[in-house]
């Protein structure tokens, strides 16, 4: 079965993405694909390459990163809540002239069209918000 | 056939809403501050018991919110249980 996920909510902020994180785990382990996870809002925080975690906690860059990784799944973030959260690619720090990129190489922006097309090309699309 | 997953305390709108829409053959998924719902004894757990839904509860999020005295209707279940769920019911309704 092709599964797709949303992440509405911050890593920083309840234990929503993380939980996504950890269903994305568990999809995979029962031998499902993962077309594609769209972060929206404030889960496209997930992304922020400069964040750094307390020495006992994982960071969620990195655990999304390595389902990336490890399973090829597609990181998309939206980049109209990119742009206001402070997450910028390369391309987009360049055209908003600043300094540097704040996400992760793992997560690349998007659009809305990516969440429909999710949507459209998956069994399932699974949300996570709160 | 819905799997309505509730991630928000019992006196939240989205609790209200999600039980007026409930109906038979659909199943809901207790997370994050939706657990208080499922202690026993509560107008929360009756309202819930009261729909013909199946109900389930993330044992991981109970336990980390102390909700370990659930009402009977309630069962646990982890991660693995979650998508399984989510492989017999076409659609989900996230409430937050």
């Amino acid at each position: 079965m092709i599964y797709s996920l949303l992440v509405l909510s911050s890593p920083f902020s309840g234990h929503s993405s993380r939980r996504a994180a950890q269903f994305a785990h568990c999809v995979t382990a029962r031998g499902h694909t993962i077309h594609r996870v769209f972060f929206l809002d404030a889960g496209t925080l997930a992304s922020a390459a400069n964040s750094v975690s307390a020495q006992d906690e994982e960071s969620p860059v990195t655990g999304w990163a390595e389902l990336a990784d490890q399973h090829g799944i597609e990181l998309a973030i939206c980049i109209t809540s990119a742009l206001k959260h402070g997450m910028l690619d390369q391309v987009e720090a360049d055209r908003h002239e600043r300094a540097s990129p704040t996400i992760d190489a793992a997560f690349t922006v998007s659009g809305l069209g990516q969440l429909v097309d999710a949507y459209a090309s998956s069994d399932r699309l699974i949300t996570f918000g709160g | 056939m819905i799997l309505h997953t509730l991630n928000a305390s019992p006196s939240s709108a989205a609790f209200t809403d999600c039980v007026s829409i409930m109906a038979k053959g659909d199943a809901l998924v207790l997370m994050g501050d939706g657990v208080y719902a499922a202690l026993a004894g509560t107008k929360a757990s009756k309202t819930l018991q009261q729909t013909d839904a199946s109900l389930y509860i993330m044992t991981a999020d109970a336990l980390a919110a102390g909700v370990t005295n659930l009402a009977a209707a309630v069962s646990r279940i982890d991660m693995e249980g979650l998508v399984t769920l989510t492989e017999t019911f076409p659609r989900q309704q996230a409430w937050y």
